[in-house]
């Protein structure tokens, strides 16, 4: 049994650590108007938004709203070898079923179990019973190509989806992590379920300190590789992603989660209206100083361009 | 920053507001803090006997009055007691008086009055002595009286000169008539002068002493049989002082209850001969805040007269376990934003703690583990057969049930009534947590089931501890307007952007 250490209240404040409270009450409901909401925790609304502003999302195939369409929902996906299912209103990864072949009749899916029709069927079901959604409320399945990554995390995340998350501030990219998944989170990048935080440079791309379960660690747990050589490709561009679903959602205090594509480089996976403060801790620092360095700022920048520029300069750890 | 100004203006007027009036109903209306605060109580029965005529009768006894830091809490007519005769309550020109009549009644008869007083701690508020400016003129003196009472005053003055003293000394003189032959002369006009005491009012009035007569009892003298006597008080500056004509010394007022003043006739009985009143008292406790609501001073403030306390009793009772549910909510806040313990489901704690309390605290931690921990197993195998949510809640509801009756059951039989109280737990939010938690394990495994859990258990007993305290619920039952501060810091909480204690140890890490 470890012994229970604090941080006291000061060194916090001077690390500029965002509390939760914080959090909820400075910077959700001060730059997140309500009715903005739907917009991210609805992913089908998101996807729909994104198609238009022209902002690279997972295609999407196809929706089941009512269960007699799940008897539709194989002769539907017979041309697609693989594919994901996701609920529109889950949180947390919760309810995401990722399919990347056939094996006869059964799906295999991406930690290699083959599951059957029957199985599909249900967990479709599930889905549009609300099993995912918050509270319960009846949801509808999306159908989605699955997303081939790139192999930058070859090594880095187990099984699973790597995910890159933003913090978006005023359109201004604050701070970045990767999120990578191990055998204890199931494949799952949620670092609540036991993922591995990295995180990541805004002003490089390269990788800062590593978390798992809020405790540091060097080493992926599953591979043993190195978390500080994780360099993030294109930078820049996910950073211009990111900074771009500001104007698009209105949303003031935003996580965007971003994963690399093979083909199509960097892609926007989802929206989150109240990202967590875990990411506080992969980089060692607090947001409180890059909030307030933007919140000084006399005139904010029009363009993405010059917004991202301003992120980098400003707030590159070396 | 306009809505910060706002929201600290607004919670400062709140808790301006219950302070406020809680302060007052301490101090002006005597509500007492302590939940054990007691006065003391007297019950004082009046017992009217006669014997009828044969025909209409009509009885009628003067009120008691509030004397002093003596308050008349209620008057009641003995209903049982008093059968046939109509009881009404009347304001005349003689003061408030209670009647009695009847069409018909022969032979002895007894008529019952019951009041209660106490004596309240300071004089303060009770309501000033009645018709103080109708004062009855002390009876003259003429011819031969009046030089025998300048006699008795001349003896009087040198001994004495302040109006107290002075009065007892004038009255050691009229009850020494053997040695005194001017007072015994001015005894003989008794007649005339409407008794001894009118003797004396006479004698003090040209004395320039002012004086009246009262009648009542004193309290404090157990059983029955509680003497009605006639008194002198005589007044000093602003006060009066009670005398007592036999033995020319000053009494302590302080347990008297006043029935009568001046010429006010006690008991009046149309109809009927042979009538007397007789007094009994007994000497009880009462709670300090009920004597206060029901003071006539209590009635007639708004702040009682338009309050819970007008309310029927039942609905009473149930204000008292509602009033506390804010504190429940109060402790959520404070566990959750300040100390950022995580619960499953943000009231659960308090629907908890309000079943604990049918249960008491450690059955009820007992049968609450154990129920959701055989709903978790059962739910567990749920999870294998692959059913739709609503349907799965709905046979979870069903095993809730089999649970309650297999514990019911098997405690009953062990001869233990514990597991009998299984049955207040709240069936629907037993299965929607078992629901949620077996979720919670599938999705963020065990360890945040545990964390969730107990964090619940703990809040729930914290909100128990708060719910069944004494104080707490005294004070939340007197005082509803501290509600208001309770909101005060739930607003000042709900606008706190400071650390968690949680967060302490997260972010440790960092150091």
């Amino acid at each position: 049994m470890p012994r229970l250490r604090f941080i006291t209240p000061a060194r916090l404040k001077e690390l500029g650590i965002v509390g939760m409270n914080m959090r909820n009450v400075r910077l959700i409901s001060e730059n997140n108007p309500r009715r903005l909401f739907p917009l991210v925790d609805d992913k089908l609304k998101t996807k729909v938004m994104a198609e238009a502003a022209g902002i690279p999302v997972p295609r999407l195939l196809g929706v089941v709203r009512v269960q007699q369409q799940v008897r539709e929902l194989v002769p539907f996906l017979s041309g697609q070898p693989d594919f994901v299912i996701k609920p529109a209103n889950g949180s947390g990864g919760k309810g995401i079923l990722v399919i990347t072949g056939r094996e006869g009749e059964g799906f295999v899916k991406s930690d290699g179990m083959v599951i059957s029709r029957a199985d599909l069927h249900r967990h479709t079901s599930n889905i549009l019973s609300g099993l995912f959604s918050l509270g319960g409320r009846a949801d509808v399945a999306m159908l989605e190509e699955r997303i081939i990554f790139s192999d930058v995390f070859d090594g880095f995340s187990f099984q699973g989806v790597p995910d890159i998350r933003v913090i978006v501030y005023k359109g201004y990219p604050v701070m970045a992590m990767a999120r990578l998944s191990t055998v204890n989170s199931r494949g799952k990048a949620n670092l609540h379920q036991g993922a591995v935080g990295t995180g990541v440079d805004i002003g490089t791309g390269c990788a800062l300190l590593s978390i798992q379960h809020g405790t540091p660690l060097k080493t992926h747990p599953d591979t043993g590789k190195r978390l500080a050589d994780l360099v993030i490709p294109e930078w820049a561009d996910c950073l211009a992603l990111a900074s771009r679903c500001h104007e698009m959602t209105g949303l003031g205090y935003l996580g965007v989660d971003i994963v690399l594509d093979k083909h199509r480089g960097p892609v926007i996976l989802e929206l989150n209206a109240r990202p967590g403060l875990a990411i506080q801790m992969a980089n060692g620092t607090g947001l409180m100083v890059r909030l307030a360095a933007i919140d000084a700022l006399d005139q904010p920048h029009e363009s993405v361009a010059e917004r991202v520029a301003f992120s980098q300069a400003s707030f590159r750890s070396q | 920053m306009s809505s910060k100004i706002q929201l600290y203006t607004l919670v400062c007027l709140l808790a301006v507001l219950g302070i406020g009036v809680t302060v007052y109903k301490v101090v002006c209306l005597g509500f007492a803090l302590s939940p054990s605060a007691r006065e003391m109580v007297w019950t004082v029965e009046a017992e009217i006997s006669f014997d009828a005529d044969g025909g209409p009768v009509e009885v009628s006894l003067n009120h008691p009055d509030n004397f002093k830091d003596l308050v008349i809490v209620d008057i009641v007519d003995i209903v049982d007691e008093n059968i046939g005769y109509t009881y009404r309550v009347v304001n005349g020109s003689g003061g408030t008086r209670a009647l009695w009549s009847t069409e018909n009644a022969k032979g002895p008869q007894k008529i019952y009055l019951r009041i209660k007083a106490y004596r309240r701690g300071s004089a303060e508020g009770v309501e000033p002595f009645k018709r103080e400016n109708d004062e009855p003129r002390p009876p003259r003196l003429s011819g031969a009286a009046e030089m025998f009472a300048d006699t008795l005053l001349a003896a009087a003055k040198e001994k004495q000169s302040d109006p107290v003293p002075m009065a007892m000394e004038l009255l050691r003189l009229l009850n020494d008539p053997e040695n005194n032959t001017g007072a015994s002369s001015l005894l003989n006009l008794k007649h005339v002068l409407d008794g001894p005491l009118g003797v004396a009012r006479a004698l003090l009035h040209r004395a320039g002493i002012e004086s009246r007569v009262v009648g009542g009892i004193f309290l404090g003298a157990k059983g029955a049989g509680t003497p009605y006597r006639r008194y002198l008080e005589v007044r000093d500056g602003p006060y009066w002082v009670l005398l007592d004509p036999r033995t020319a010394t000053a009494i302590n007022s302080e347990a008297f209850l006043l029935w009568q003043l001046n010429d006010e006739s006690l008991l009046e009985v149309i109809g009927g001969s042979n009538s007397k009143v007789s007094f009994s008292s007994v000497e009880n406790s009462m709670l300090a805040n009920v004597a206060a609501i029901d003071s006539e001073l209590g009635r007639k403030s708004p702040l009682v007269d338009f309050s819970i306390y007008t309310l029927p009793v039942q609905v009473q009772a149930a204000f008292k376990l509602l009033l506390l549910i804010p504190l429940g909510a109060f402790v959520v806040v404070v566990m959750r934003s300040l100390i950022g313990i995580r619960t499953s489901g943000t009231f659960l704690p308090i629907l908890i703690a309000l079943t604990f309390l049918q249960t008491t605290l450690l059955p009820g931690l007992a049968l609450f583990v154990l129920i959701v921990s055989l709903g978790l197993a059962l739910r567990s195998y749920l999870s294998r057969l692959n059913l739709l949510l609503v349907p799965r809640i709905s046979a979870v509801l069903v095993f809730v049930i089999i649970i309650y009756l297999a514990i019911s059951v098997i405690s009953h039989k062990m001869d233990s009534d514990v597991g009998l109280r299984v049955t207040f737990f709240p069936m629907i939010i037993v299965a929607w947590t078992i629901e949620r938690m077996s979720i919670l394990w599938e999705e963020e495994g065990v360890k945040e089931v545990l964390i969730q859990g107990s964090g619940s258990l703990l809040t729930a007993s914290l909100v128990y501890l708060l719910l069944i305290n004494r104080l707490v619920g005294h004070l939340t039952y007197s005082f509803p307007e501290l509600l208001l501060v309770v909101l005060a810091v739930i607003l000042l909480i709900g606008n706190y952007t400071g650390y968690r204690l949680s967060e302490l140890r997260r972010f440790e890490p960092l150091k």
